[in-house]
């Protein structure tokens, strides 16, 4: 990268990790979620941004050059290719399903049933082979046919393309733009996956009350899996946050948020804070019943996304002088409001929720796809006016003293079918170096159980 | 019956399930059984307005009465109607497909004794003015989640004047997006962002305060 280019590079990134930190900076950070505002400006369709890679760059690099003043930016491409090869009934695919410019929908439905708990827990591959897999994946239904094999095959290789078509419109962002993505590698609340995935709100609504016991117990498997697999995706260099959607809080009582919900989001999170990552949280729906648990968190380890339905002023009463929060613009304002208005309103948060940096710009989880462009432009130019605290240099971003730290994980065999039962069942007498090929069968079956237990 | 509408009120679901087998075994009329029911939606309903309690608590009360009706329906006699309040048509707007909270304001309604025509997700304007016309109903209720809908609710609303229906129905917008900025944009008479509120505006609506 040109030195000059590196300079805003670390600029952007430094303010954006001092800001989680909670360590003085220079201007309020603008690493603001722009995806949907991002998609409807493009000029695309959401299904060309989804079929086409050159497409996608061509999004990320007309909304740069637009919004210089943007100080991250996630800038991947989606594939629906994926959800073809396997017919993922979990999403109606927009242009194949549904209209070409709507998003990809989610179906939600209850894929497994009440009285599958035990297997679900017990034996998460084969539950999700023998069960799972063919309610939610069209062409597996058919298990054990050629099309079958093929499906999954296609799957495997299409999962290594998609990786490196992202990773190419990164390298470019990052070259030629100077932008920091604002998150790598991602966790769920385990009680949302078992929601969202498997039990769907209606079910998982009658389980609290009708198997209680199996529905923590789930949460609990669920977690093992979910943590192993985001450290594997996370920042190895422990600056960019891990971020999680927390979508199903919302509707819980507090009684029930904090019998099901809590314990298991809260250890999981813990884990990769420990370690020495940050994380960034979307809180979506209404939290404000549950804000007393969000200030558990230890300080400068967590930026909290608000949603429109929990209030910003209390969150940052409750936790604000410990962690940064982003959010408080409304969505409605950004659609419907006048550039006036949002200016006022950016300048109220900054005056108290971002009064020493703590504060992020955004509406609820995310800038809407119907944001009008001089409202867009009036939150950047709020920023300019009223949240700069020194014309200094940005901090650098600092190095994390915790490289060395190891998460604690919980154990797991990630293994399918593991290196002694194939050695045992060939009868492989390996006269040479066994460590070699042991390596590299574990290398794999690692590779595989993260794709059946990630599949979607 | 004050038992049934405890056990309903607190979600014993076992509780009151065995209470109602019991009474029709005692040979109480469903209806009258139906009634204390109904009351004890209400009061769950009631709760959760004054947050007490939550969604999925909610939604539960809503569970416990299909286990209910489950053992009611045998006994009551078809085509048996009783009066209602006044009739409401509802529906969740094009292009969305959220109806938890639409349900959940259905079921409120029902309780308080309204006649509701449920025309589902995904309702193109065109068929909520068919609705309106053919049923009478002095109240539209529109539901919607997502942000994108703003132009659609207009549009029904819109489409409504064009069909001279304008004067003849209220209509309220519900959904967590729904605001004062929202409901003057789209024309509506007002808006809701719990579902106790669509029962005082159908209150208000055909005089029943
Ligand atoms: C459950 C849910 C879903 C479920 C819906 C299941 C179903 N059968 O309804 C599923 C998973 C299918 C889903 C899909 C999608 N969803 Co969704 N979903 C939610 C979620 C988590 C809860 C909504 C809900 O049920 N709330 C509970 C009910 C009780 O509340 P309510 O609807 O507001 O209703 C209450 C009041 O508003 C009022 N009310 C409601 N309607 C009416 C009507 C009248 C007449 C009256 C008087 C009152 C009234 O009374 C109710 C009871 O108090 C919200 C996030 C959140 N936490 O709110 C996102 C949310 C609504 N979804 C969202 C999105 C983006 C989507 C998808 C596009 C996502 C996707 N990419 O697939 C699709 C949309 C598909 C489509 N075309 O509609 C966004 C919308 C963003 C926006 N503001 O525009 C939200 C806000 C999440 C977010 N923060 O990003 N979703």
């Amino acid at each position: 990268m040109e030195e000059s280019k590196q300079k805003l590079y670390n600029e952007r990134l430094g303010r954006y990790l001092a800001a989680i930190k909670r360590k003085p900076i220079d201007r309020i950070s603008t690493s603001i979620p722009v995806g949907s505002y991002a998609d409807a400006i493009s000029g695309y369709t959401i299904q060309e941004l989804m079929y086409d890679p050159q497409k996608a760059e061509d999004r990320a690099v007309k909304f740069l050059k637009r919004y210089p003043e943007i100080d991250t930016f996630s800038a991947g491409f989606s594939s629906a290719v994926d959800f073809d090869i396997l017919n993922s009934r979990l999403y109606r695919i927009p242009g194949r399903d549904i209209d070409p410019n709507s998003i990809r929908q989610f179906n939600e439905q209850e894929w497994m049933k009440a009285d599958e708990y035990r297997r679900f827990i017990d034996d998460p591959i084969g539950f999700r082979m023998d069960i799972y897999f063919p309610r939610i994946l069209g062409e597996y239904e058919k298990r054990g046919s050629i099309r079958s094999y093929i499906a999954f095959l296609k799957a495997g290789m299409q999962q290594g393309i998609a990786r490196e078509q992202s990773r190419q419109i990164n390298t470019r962002i990052k070259n030629e733009f100077a932008i920091p993505p604002s998150s790598q590698g991602i966790i769920n609340a385990p009680f949302d996956t078992l929601t969202n995935l498997f039990r769907g709100l209606h079910g998982i609504m009658r389980d609290m009350f009708r198997q209680p016991d199996l529905v923590i117990e789930a949460c609990e498997a669920i977690l093992k899996q979910n943590l192993a697999s985001c450290v594997a995706m996370a920042d190895p260099k422990k600056q960019l946050p891990v971020w999680i959607g927390a979508t199903r809080a919302g509707f819980l009582s507090p009684k029930q948020f904090e019998k099901f919900y809590w314990p298991t989001f809260y250890k999981g999170l813990m884990v990769l804070i420990e370690a020495g990552w940050t994380v960034r949280i979307f809180i979506e729906g209404n939290w404000n019943v549950h804000l007393d648990h969000l200030a558990e968190f230890p300080k400068g380890t967590v930026l909290f996304d608000l949603d429109n339905d929990t209030d910003i002023f209390t969150a940052h009463e409750k936790f604000g002088d410990k962690n940064a929060i982003s959010g408080g613009i409304p969505t409605d304002m950004l659609i419907l409001g006048t550039p006036e208005e949002v200016r006022q309103r950016v300048k109220l948060l900054i005056e108290t929720v971002g009064k020493d940096g703590g504060w992020i710009p955004n509406s609820g989880g995310s800038i809407p796809a119907g944001c009008k462009p001089e409202n867009f432009q009036a939150v950047l130019d709020a920023v300019k006016e009223f949240g700069v605290f020194h014309t200094g240099p940005a901090p650098k971003p600092e190095v994390s003293d915790m490289l060395d730290v190891k998460p604690q994980l919980p154990q797991i065999d990630r293994f399918i079918t593991s290196w002694e039962e194939v050695k045992e069942s060939n009868n492989w007498k390996i006269p040479g170096d066994e460590e070699l090929i042991k390596r590299n069968w574990e290398l794999f079956e690692r590779m595989a159980y993260s794709w059946v237990i990630s599949r979607r | 019956m004050k038992e049934l509408v405890a056990a309903i009120t607190n979600l014993e679901e076992e509780a009151a399930v065995a209470i109602v087998e019991k009474k029709l075994q005692a040979g109480v009329s469903a209806h009258d059984i139906l009634a204390a029911c109904n009351e004890g939606l209400i009061a769950v309903g009631d709760l959760f307005s004054e947050g007490e309690y939550f969604l999925t608590e909610l939604m539960f009360s809503g569970e416990i009465m299909n286990s209910i009706m489950e053992k009611l329906t045998p006994y009551l006699s078809a085509g048996e109607t009783t009066a209602t309040k006044g009739k409401v048509v509802i529906g969740t707007v094009l292009g969305d497909i959220h109806d938890v909270g639409k349900n959940i304001v259905i079921n409120l309604l029902k309780g308080h004794g309204y006649e509701v025509i449920d025309l589902g997700i995904d309702v193109p304007a065109a068929e909520f003015v068919k609705a309106v016309k053919e049923t009478g109903a002095k109240v539209l209720g529109l539901s919607a989640l997502l942000n994108t809908t703003y132009p659609e609710m207009k549009t029904v609303i819109d489409e409504l004047k064009k069909a001279g229906l304008r004067d003849k129905v209220k209509v309220i917008i519900g959904g967590a997006i729904c605001s004062e900025k929202v409901r003057e944009f789209t024309g509506a008479d007002d808006y809701a962002t719990d579902a106790i509120k669509g029962v005082t505006f159908c209150n208000k609506v055909y005089g029943h305060e």
